[in-house]
């Protein structure tokens, strides 16, 4: 081969490599939530997810019921929260507001463009909106990533002393599972985005494609959360939380709930409440979509519901 | 735990039984004794910082075949009046230093010991909290003219948590820095 040959044929190589690492995901508009046709329910029929939409003047009955801000994780949608909808709604008499997080449920641009605070400013928004029209028990059910967005919101001084009755965290994520997370940052622009196993179901309701740049947001807000755990903090008074932990999970290292119970004490000092689960499923409350459903995981989401509409009830 | 402490202790007590030794004895079969301090900092993790303890043979590669001992842990880093987990990392390092007799020497190693991570409640029994420990890591070591060598590397833990097995907080990544003072050198 000639000299002039041999650039050449690296040059194609450079340009196929540059342009491969600054390519579009291949998205399928008609299946994926990635794409322009499938969005959360939640922006068209916002009075149907949001009780602070949904009831415009609530009367003194409404003021009084307990409301629970549900909130999902990373990459996720409302669905993640609605067995909990169904669930709560045959047994008990509690209102729930599903909340989208910023630049979810919506495209892969749009998630792309959002920082981790853009995920968060719903939830107080939601929060401020109940308060304002005179909810007075308003309980917080997060999920995966929504925690440490809470945690955060609690550590800034956002929720005031009885501001919040209970607040419940499905497997938080505070140390990640994938370790090599660790290094989106040097890995990340290389490859600009990665693909999650989604089943075909889960491709409505979660992003398929995870831009780097959101998976770097997300390093940055767990390493934000880890760092004021570590320093301790103490939740407003009035408050109570309880951590719903998998012993075994993918995504959120069961490892996190130890931070929390480290790093974060109820006003009174004493121990916030935990309890490891014996699943090896990431937010065993939510079964739908998943390929396999076990009785045993469905024993445990039971319990959990229970569990957690028992603390409101007694709040 | 008190395992933990006694094996500690012994460690220490070691180096400290080094030290009393003259510099520049009248052995064949030692080549060069360093003890010195290490800080390791894990990528989007901890500080871990303690101790470490360097040896030569002449007869093993003719020096150029380093034997060591660390040993670091949160409670000497971000343990210290934190909620940092606090963990103990033991280890034995055994590497290869490139350029002999040179003042800067590359070297690539290979590590392994144990890792335990105290999670100070019954709640949390369940979870994996101890490993073996299987890193390479790979820097520069620079030798002074005052009996000091400073050696600096990043490394790579192979055997790291992974949610459903393995302690949480054992992460792949790590630099380190150690300053050795020579406490034996054979003529």
């Amino acid at each position: 081969m000639t000299h002039k040959n041999i650039l050449f044929k690296s040059l194609i190589i450079l340009s196929l490599f540059f342009s491969a690492c600054s390519d579009s995901p291949n998205i399928d508009n008609l299946t994926m939530l990635d794409g322009n046709q499938i969005f959360d329910p939640s922006i068209y029929n916002p009075e149907k997810y949001l009780v602070s939409q949904a009831i415009p003047i609530p009367n003194a009955t409404q003021k009084n019921t307990p409301v629970i801000i549900a909130v999902h994780g990373y990459s996720a949608t409302t669905f993640e929260w609605d067995e909990f909808r169904t669930y709560s709604d045959a047994n008990a008499d509690i209102l729930i507001s599903q909340v989208l997080l910023g630049g979810h449920g919506r495209t892969y641009e749009q998630f792309k463009n959002a920082t981790w605070r853009d995920w968060q400013d719903p939830i107080m928004a939601e929060y401020n909106a109940l308060r304002e029209k005179g909810y007075n028990n308003i309980s917080f059910a997060g999920s995966s990533t929504a925690c440490p967005l809470v945690l955060d919101m609690l550590q800034k001084g956002k929720i005031p002393n009885n501001g919040m009755a209970q607040i419940f965290l499905i497997d938080p994520i505070v140390i990640p599972s994938d370790k090599l997370l660790t290094l989106i940052g040097l890995v990340g622009p290389m490859l600009g985005y990665f693909e999650a196993t989604n089943t075909t179901a889960e491709n409505s309701y979660w992003y398929r494609f995870r831009p780097q740049e959101t998976l770097n947001e997300l390093m940055d807000l767990i390493d934000q959360v880890r760092k004021e755990l570590q320093k301790g903090y103490k939740l407003p008074s009035g408050v109570q939380m309880k951590i719903y932990k998998s012993i075994k999970d993918d995504t959120a290292d069961a490892v996190s709930a130890v931070l929390i119970f480290k790093g974060l004490k109820n006003s009174d000092g004493s121990d916030i409440d935990v309890e490891m689960i014996n699943s090896a499923l990431h937010v065993v409350t939510r079964l739908e979509g998943r390929d396999t459903i076990k009785q045993e995981d469905r024993d445990i989401q039971k319990i959990v519901f229970d569990d957690m509409l028992t603390r409101i009830r007694n709040n | 735990m008190n395992k933990k402490k006694l094996l500690t202790f012994l460690f220490i007590a070691s180096i400290i039984c080094f030290q009393a030794q003259t510099f520049d004895t009248k052995n064949d079969w030692l080549g060069i004794l360093k003890v010195g301090i290490r800080t390791q900092k894990t990528q989007k993790l901890y500080w871990e910082n303690g101790f470490t303890v360097d040896f030569t043979f002449p007869k093993v590669l003719n020096n150029r075949l380093h034997f060591g001992l660390s040993y670091v842990t949160t409670r000497l880093g971000s343990a210290i009046g934190t909620n940092a987990i606090k963990q103990d990392n033991y280890l034995l390092n055994v590497g290869y230093f490139f350029r002999n007799q040179k003042k800067l020497q590359p070297f690539t190693r290979l590590n392994t010991g144990y890792f335990y991570a105290d999670y100070e409640s019954e709640i949390f029994d369940k979870l994996p909290n101890a490993a073996v420990l299987l890193s390479l890591d790979a820097g520069l070591s620079y030798k002074f003219k005052a009996p000091i060598t400073i050696d600096l590397s990043a490394g790579f833990n192979l055997n790291t948590g992974s949610g459903s097995q393995g302690p949480g907080t054992l992460y792949p990544i790590f630099y380190q820095l150690s300053v050795y003072y020579i406490v034996l050198k054979k003529k």
